[in-house]
């Protein structure tokens, strides 16, 4: 059973994340007509958005604190809004802006907020070892924080993802792997390119477990990974967790989804786990009204994010060079000592 | 001598079935005007909301006139230019 | 009896030119295939392979898993196998995950066996910038596939070369890594320049390796360049001509061979050597052109300079971008430093 406090807490997370996607989807299409131009406008370049796989960001991370790691792919926003990123820094950094995460050098697959230690990155699966070596240095230090690394359906082919279950099975690390399964990877459907319907299952070469979630449902979501979560922080070693998502926009925003059949896109539009998540707040007798605020309350959030960051500063172009190094490159000394190495033959 | 009677449209016979617009931007030329063509060669590609489609040469015969060049924009249904069999 | 040649006189955008290629090649032998993530339906996310899984299938147009150093280790398996496979890297800066089998096996393999293997593949890889893609999704690494030996590696700039060099690669034994930069290929979403698109004749022809192709003839200064910076050179000396500065510029084409000489005549001539790369700038190709410049024909170098990205991850935001890559006026700028 899942206490209805957190129920609350992950639809505000998940109708935040959601209107933020859509909300995105509208400033990045602005200057991108009549012919898309991918460089043109606000926010340039590629944006992968991640409307309906909220109930992953929401399920997982309404276990995680401040202190346990998070890294994230490509499609990261729902699970940075659910880990407590910092809105408004990282819209910024998303409209290239000199106030964001990182001060528009990263843009919006590499945002960094190490206050809540959230990450993510464009390479697929290269989260995995950094979200194992953030579990090594909990165990290291005897703390009970814990590691969760993101990744797609299809990112489970890819060499990093493996690598990582071996090292931290082998290594008995507070780690959680999560999975999110929205069939496509690009214009790759699930059964052309991976071996297994279950992803779950390669938990099963490296002795530890596997749980797949197959009804994108937040409350389902909550309570496998309340388990996992659990078990990592009770220093019982990695999980592997495959939580079925759908994807309602395209890969990236520009993708037409040609190579996609309208029924299975209608079949995404109608799996909608926010709806399902408003059906089992009624059913804890959360009433309408309660149900609106939180939603209100996330839409205001999200404009002002986008309107705070549409007001800052853009760098200036120099700012390219900056932030290379923390120490200067030199290191920690500007000269040498004075040795005398001459001599000394024995 | 052959006039202009002659000539035949060439426009873009499916439009995209998913596309909500009913305007298009050309975006590539492949032949020029004066070219010979072949039946069902691709002329020129264009584009339709996010979905690129190619024109293609309704039938032998000199790309006579282009009417819509690079990125100009056309409607459903336009003439973008003219083959002379 | 007189043959009635029938002549289309057409251009293509480089992406149709390089399909046009791997096409014909696919047509005249079955042993070629084509593998890579999101090139059946998708027709590649970069053109790469527009229209030819309708043709040729799932089969021999192959979608392959995420797992890079798996798909293009098992190219160089089959290519030792003696099929042709041709395996792409999405985006050249994915390297990271399989350089391996890249560098170690693809590229070594025929040396060290003695020459008694050969690996006759092309790795084809999307390569550049100049669309706020940021640090992971923007590289071109020229400098890092010339580096290390086995390989030879090819950077068309316009959609004539494009199909001769593939036609090329396809036959020859040798590994060839085949850089294409997303920005010529005339994708709608990332509109090309003006020069890219040319015309091509519909048969097939090849265009050797080594061989750099002088797109235009100058007396002044010698632009070496590849890639997207083909044309932001030209556009350069269009500009300098305005000021009475005529500029060579000279399209590589190829980095493994490099045609040395075409450069060295060049030089010779002009005296001035501007190298322009959209690589970082230490330890690659503006080094390496004015190094071997040097090496065969000192005397005849008046002045060089290197323009090139800065040695800094590519940055996202718009502002940034532009400063780290060069442009028309930054070679422009050059060129004038030259004549100083």
């Amino acid at each position: 059973m899942v206490p209805v406090n957190d129920l609350q807490e992950m639809y505000r997370d998940m109708v935040t994340a959601r209107h933020y996607e859509e909300r995105l989807q509208e400033e990045y299409l602005e200057g991108k007509q009549p012919a898309f131009d991918i460089s043109a406008g606000p926010i340039p370049g590629e944006l992968h958005l991640s409307a309906g796989q909220e109930a992953a960001g929401a399920g997982v991370c309404q276990h995680l604190r401040d202190d346990d790691t998070v890294t994230a792919p490509h499609r990261p926003h729902h699970v940075a809004i659910a880990k407590g990123v910092d809105l408004k820094r990282m819209t910024a950094e998303i409209f290239g802006r000199e106030t964001g995460l990182g001060k528009g050098k990263g843009g919006h697959m590499h945002l960094f907020d190490p206050d809540v230690n959230f990450a993510c990155s464009g390479i697929i699966a290269e989260g995995c070892p950094p979200a194992a070596g953030a579990g090594l240095a909990a165990k290291k230090r005897n703390t009970d924080s814990v590691g969760v690394a993101f990744l797609g359906e299809g990112a489970i082919a890819q060499g990093a993802f493996l690598e990582s279950l071996n090292f931290a099975a082998a290594h008995d690390l507070p780690v959680v792997f999560v999975i999110e399964d929205n069939d496509w990877a690009i214009s790759m459907p699930k059964e052309r390119v991976i071996d297994v319907e279950d992803g779950a299952k390669r938990a099963d070469g490296f002795d530890m477990p596997g749980v797949r979630v197959d009804q994108d449902d937040a409350a389902a979501i909550y309570e496998a990974a309340d388990e996992a979560i659990g078990r990592a922080r009770d220093r019982n070693g990695p999980t592997v967790m495959e939580v079925q998502v759908h994807r309602r926009m395209g890969h990236f925003m520009g993708d037409p989804e040609s190579y996609r059949t309208g029924e299975d896109q209608e079949a995404a539009q109608g799996r909608d786990s926010i709806v399902r998540l408003e059906e089992d707040l009624r059913a804890h007798g959360i009433d309408d009204e309660t149900i609106d605020d939180l939603r209100d309350e996330a839409h205001e959030r999200v404009e002002e994010a986008i309107e705070w960051a549409k007001e800052q500063p853009e760098p200036e172009p120099e700012d390219a060079y900056e932030d290379m190094w923390v120490n200067p490159p030199s290191g920690v000394t500007d000269s040498e000592p004075d040795y005398d190495l001459a001599g000394g033959d024995d | 001598m052959s006039g202009d009677t002659d000539r035949v449209e060439v426009t873009l016979d499916k439009w995209p079935d998913d596309a909500d617009s009913d305007e298009g931007v050309v975006v590539n030329w492949f032949a020029r005007e004066g070219a010979d063509v072949e039946a069902e060669e691709s002329l020129c590609e264009v584009q339709i909301e996010k979905v690129s489609v190619d024109v293609l040469a309704p039938t032998d015969g000199t790309l006579a006139e282009i009417v819509c060049g690079e990125d100009d924009e056309f409607e459903r249904g336009d003439t973008l230019a003219w083959v002379e069999p | 009896m007189s043959q009635q040649t029938q002549k289309v006189e057409r251009d293509l955008t480089m992406s149709r030119a390089m399909v046009e290629a791997i096409a014909e090649e696919m047509r005249d032998n079955e042993e070629v295939f084509y593998m890579g993530e999101d090139v059946a339906d998708y027709g590649g996310i970069f053109d790469s392979t527009e229209g030819l899984r309708e043709e040729f299938g799932y089969d021999r147009v192959m979608d392959v898993p995420i797992s890079e150093t798996a798909y293009l280790g098992a190219a160089v398996g089959a290519a030792q196998a003696g099929m042709r496979p041709i395996a792409e890297l999405m985006f050249v800066d994915f390297f990271g995950v399989a350089m391996d089998q890249i560098y170690n096996q693809m590229a070594k393999n025929t040396y060290m066996s003695g020459g008694n293997v050969s690996v006759p593949m092309v790795l084809t890889a999307a390569v550049g910038g100049t669309y706020n893609d940021a640090a992971q999704h923007s590289q071109t690494l020229y400098g890092t596939f010339a580096h290390v030996p086995g390989m030879k590696v090819v950077v068309p700039s316009t959609a004539y070369d494009a199909k001769g060099l593939m036609h090329n690669a396809i036959r020859d034994d040798d590994p060839v890594v085949y850089m294409f930069h997303k920005r010529l290929m005339g994708i709608g979403w990332l509109p090309a320049p003006d020069g890219p698109k040319t015309p091509v004749p519909k048969e097939d022809y090849t265009i050797p390796f080594g061989s750099a192709d002088v797109k235009r003839e100058g007396e002044d200064a010698t632009i070496v360049t590849l890639g997207l910076h083909v044309h932001r050179a030209l556009e350069a000396a269009e500009s300098l001509a305005e000021d009475g500065i005529s500029a060579e510029v000279i399209d590589l084409r190829s980095l493994v061979p490099l045609d040395t000489e075409t450069i060295v005549d060049s030089v010779e001539k002009t005296g001035k050597l501007v190298v322009v790369d959209e690589d970082y700038r230490s330890y690659g190709v503006t080094g390496e052109i004015v190094a071997s410049v040097a090496d065969e024909s000192l005397a005849a170098l008046d002045s060089v300079e290197r323009v090139a990205l800065p040695d800094v991850p590519i940055p996202y935001s718009r502002p940034m971008e532009q400063e780290v890559v060069p442009d028309a006026d930054d070679i422009a700028a050059a060129v004038e430093r030259t004549q100083e």
